[in-house]
């Protein structure tokens, strides 16, 4: 089936003018290319703000198909030298808010979005970003009034793909999947790595909704976009796995587990395993996951609270960490998601207590019987 | 032609964009104040399109196949980065990754439009000092496949295939869409419009008839602006109030005259002859290591009439040859330089 996969050449749904994209294969190269070109004289002198800005959006990108923490880290690197080189361009502080909110800095993200506006960014473009950051915070009504509006007076792949995004959040899966539809029909482009990501999101939405055949629909839609695309893969992996075909959710996880640095593949993994009956790869990819939690948790606590969270939940086995971490996001974000791994996490953490009181209990009673 | 700029050693040629090479018979329609070119309606085109490379997700340099159409049907396939190309009667081709032959130094471009006063410096900086693109190069017997002559007209054009190819990009001269008509602000009659992304859409031989005005008023004023920065009028508007290159530039396409022998500084020596009223004496064209930019700005602000106007930038990082596939080898990534 991957195999398969990969040979696929990806058309846009376009109408009748079904235009030919790039294989995904050339346009991760040519992403690769351009952050080559760009990288190495990344200095003040050589490149412009807008350059300087668009090698950060374009490690952003990479980051989010590969997986790769890295290259988020180098982004937000990047985007604090910019900003301390040209603080008085708009430019500068947009792209240092986007980065930031990648890492869940809602709060600094929004503060950079306000000096752009005061340095004369253009409104709307503020908004636009405004927009993403209110929808990480799950200020969702905010988010809302700005998509719709954008998604109104100017209905473009960016802006109706932006809305489908809002909806699939919240689990508006109807409309989601229609202005998905007409999202498609106006691209334009040649690069398939737009289309890849609205299917990954509608994949992970359906995926919240339970409807593990409509999301294994679009994540296999996302990864003939992009065969490469490490979240499509990873949670296709997680699709797979919640239909008992633990053997393919494993084959496809352990490419990733391995060369990502992003802990969530070994994650999944462990948590496979361990329902598969393979308890030794389990422990392995549990013990992998968790040392690289503690890292991440360490250095972007905001980043990562969620993640870690669902894994000491699940494979990692600590309640407590859990809950702790829950809190944390929950402070951060509003979400519904959020609220739910909080009431989770409180409920595996009492569970867990209830036992672990017990324990004291039944020993007690053992050294008293003993004495 | 060239594109991807800036591109680094993983970049290929995109498997659904046709780059192409259009050629149209061209004449010299009229001479002095009003000079203008007729070209044909007809046209031909060799088009070229690239495989997905075997390995490309897995290999540094994948080889990677290319196919030129030619405009008799015939096709020419080769390896990208191949320097000996693809061969077949009378076109010779090579695309593939060589080292950026264009120079400039556009930090003080920016400049001197902000400051309005020439900011060149004697030693400038290359923006695009070590950078490499990818290039695809087109070598044509000319009398054995293309009727008439022995003057075309050529673009460049990129396009998204499919059943109907829509334009990307296009390019005649250089630095048409950005030096030229880039800056908003001289322009009195669209100060807040974008207007390279318009212009870019239309075709290079049939510009929209609705939409010219918007791009004449914008070449115009920017025009205006380089001339008055030596505080001289060496291009005198006309009784319309156009610039007397306005109408040549705007007709975005490079004129070669295959007749005429071959020079390394003939940009635009053919438009300028028919400006002066003169015949031409060069082949026209743009050979890649001349200095278009100290050309255009010389051109622009005192119309030769008056010294050299530099931007401090005198070469490319290394010279192309006059061997095929003429452009310089790319450069090693920065990282190994240094």
């Amino acid at each position: 089936m991957t195999a398969a996969l990969h040979g696929k050449r990806a058309i846009s749904a376009s109408g009748t003018n079904a235009a030919v994209l790039t294989h995904g294969t050339i346009a991760l190269r040519n992403l690769e290319g351009q952050i080559e070109g760009l990288e190495p004289n990344s200095s003040p002198g050589r490149l412009g703000v807008e350059e300087r800005a668009w090698l950060i959006d374009l490690l952003t990108l990479r980051g989010s198909i590969l997986g790769s923490i890295a290259d988020y880290g180098r982004a937000l690197e990047l985007a604090h030298l910019l900003v301390r080189d040209a603080p008085s361009e708009a430019a500068a502080f947009l792209a240092r808010a986007r980065t930031r909110a990648v890492f869940h800095r809602f709060g600094e993200a929004l503060e950079d979005l306000d000096v752009a506006e005061r340095l004369a960014a253009d409104t709307k473009s503020v908004d636009r970003e405004r927009a993403a950051v209110f929808q990480g915070l799950g200020r969702y009504e905010e988010a809302s009034a700005i998509r719709e509006e954008d998604a109104r007076r100017r209905p473009s792949f960016e802006s109706l793909g932006a809305l489908t995004t809002l909806c699939a959040e919240l689990g508006d899966t109807e409309r989601a999947e229609r202005l998905h539809a007409e999202s498609v029909r106006r691209y334009r482009g040649i690069s398939p790595l737009p289309l890849a990501v609205l299917d990954f999101q509608l994949g992970t939405m359906w995926m919240h909704e339970g409807q593990l055949d409509r999301a294994r629909d679009h994540l296999i839609a996302a990864r003939n976009y992009v065969p490469a695309y490490a979240p499509a893969q990873g949670h296709f992996a997680e699709v797979e796995a919640e239909l008992c075909h633990f053997d393919l959710a494993i084959a496809l996880l352990i490419p990733l587990a391995t060369t990502s640095d992003d802990p969530d593949y070994a994650a999944q993994l462990a948590r496979i395993c361990a329902h598969a009956g393979y308890p030794d790869d389990a422990r392995y990819w549990r013990e992998r996951a968790a040392a690289r939690y503690e890292e991440l948790i360490a250095v972007h606590p905001e980043a990562f609270a969620d993640h870690a969270a669902e894994f000491w939940l699940a494979a990692g086995g600590s309640p407590r960490k859990a809950l702790t971490l829950a809190r944390m996001n929950l402070e951060i974000r509003k979400t519904p998601r959020a609220c739910s791994l909080l009431s989770r996490a409180i409920a595996a953490d009492e569970a867990a207590g209830a036992w672990c009181f017990s324990v004291p209990q039944t020993s007690h009673s053992a050294t008293s019987a003993a004495t | 032609m060239d594109v991807f700029g800036k591109a680094g050693p993983s970049a290929v040629f995109s498997d659904a964009v046709i780059y192409r090479f259009r050629l149209r018979r061209a004449s010299i329609a009229a001479t002095g104040t009003g000079a203008s070119f007729a070209v044909d309606a007809d046209e031909v085109a060799f088009d070229f399109t690239f495989d997905v490379p075997r390995g490309a997700s897995d290999t540094a340099h994948p080889p990677q196949r290319g196919h030129c159409l030619t405009p008799g049907g015939e096709t020419v396939s080769f390896y990208t980065n191949d320097e000996k190309g693809g061969q077949s009667p009378g076109v010779r081709v090579f695309a593939g990754q060589r080292s950026e032959p264009f120079f400039l130094d556009v930090r003080m471009i920016e400049k001197t439009v902000a400051t309005r006063q020439i900011a060149f410096k004697k030693v400038g900086s290359d923006t695009l000092y070590g950078t490499n693109v990818l290039s695809i190069v087109l070598e044509v017997e000319w009398p054995k496949l293309l009727d008439g002559g022995p003057m075309f007209a050529v673009v460049c054009e990129t396009l998204r295939a499919g059943p109907q190819p829509t334009r990307i990009e296009r390019v005649g001269r250089p630095e048409i869409k950005n030096v030229s008509m880039s800056f908003k602000m001289f322009d009195q009659v669209n100060r807040d419009l974008e207007i390279r992304d318009l212009y870019n859409s239309e075709d290079a031989f049939a510009l929209t008839p609705d939409y010219v005005g918007a791009y004449r008023a914008r070449m115009n004023a920017n025009l205006s602006f380089y001339d008055s920065l030596d505080g001289e009028i060496d291009w005198p508007l006309d009784e319309a109030s156009n610039h007397p290159l306005t109408k040549l530039l705007l007709a975005d396409f490079l004129v070669v005259d295959a007749s005429k022998p071959f020079r390394e500084t003939s940009y635009l020596e053919i438009e300028r002859a028919m400006l002066a009223g003169r015949p031409h004496t060069t082949a026209g064209g743009r050979w890649l290591n001349e200095d278009v930019m100290d050309f255009i700005f010389t051109l622009y602000i005192n119309g030769g009439n008056g010294p050299h106007i530099s931007d401090g930038v005198d070469a490319p990082i290394a010279w192309s040859s006059t061997v095929f596939p003429y452009l310089a080898p790319p450069n090693p990534p920065k990282s190994q330089a240094s």
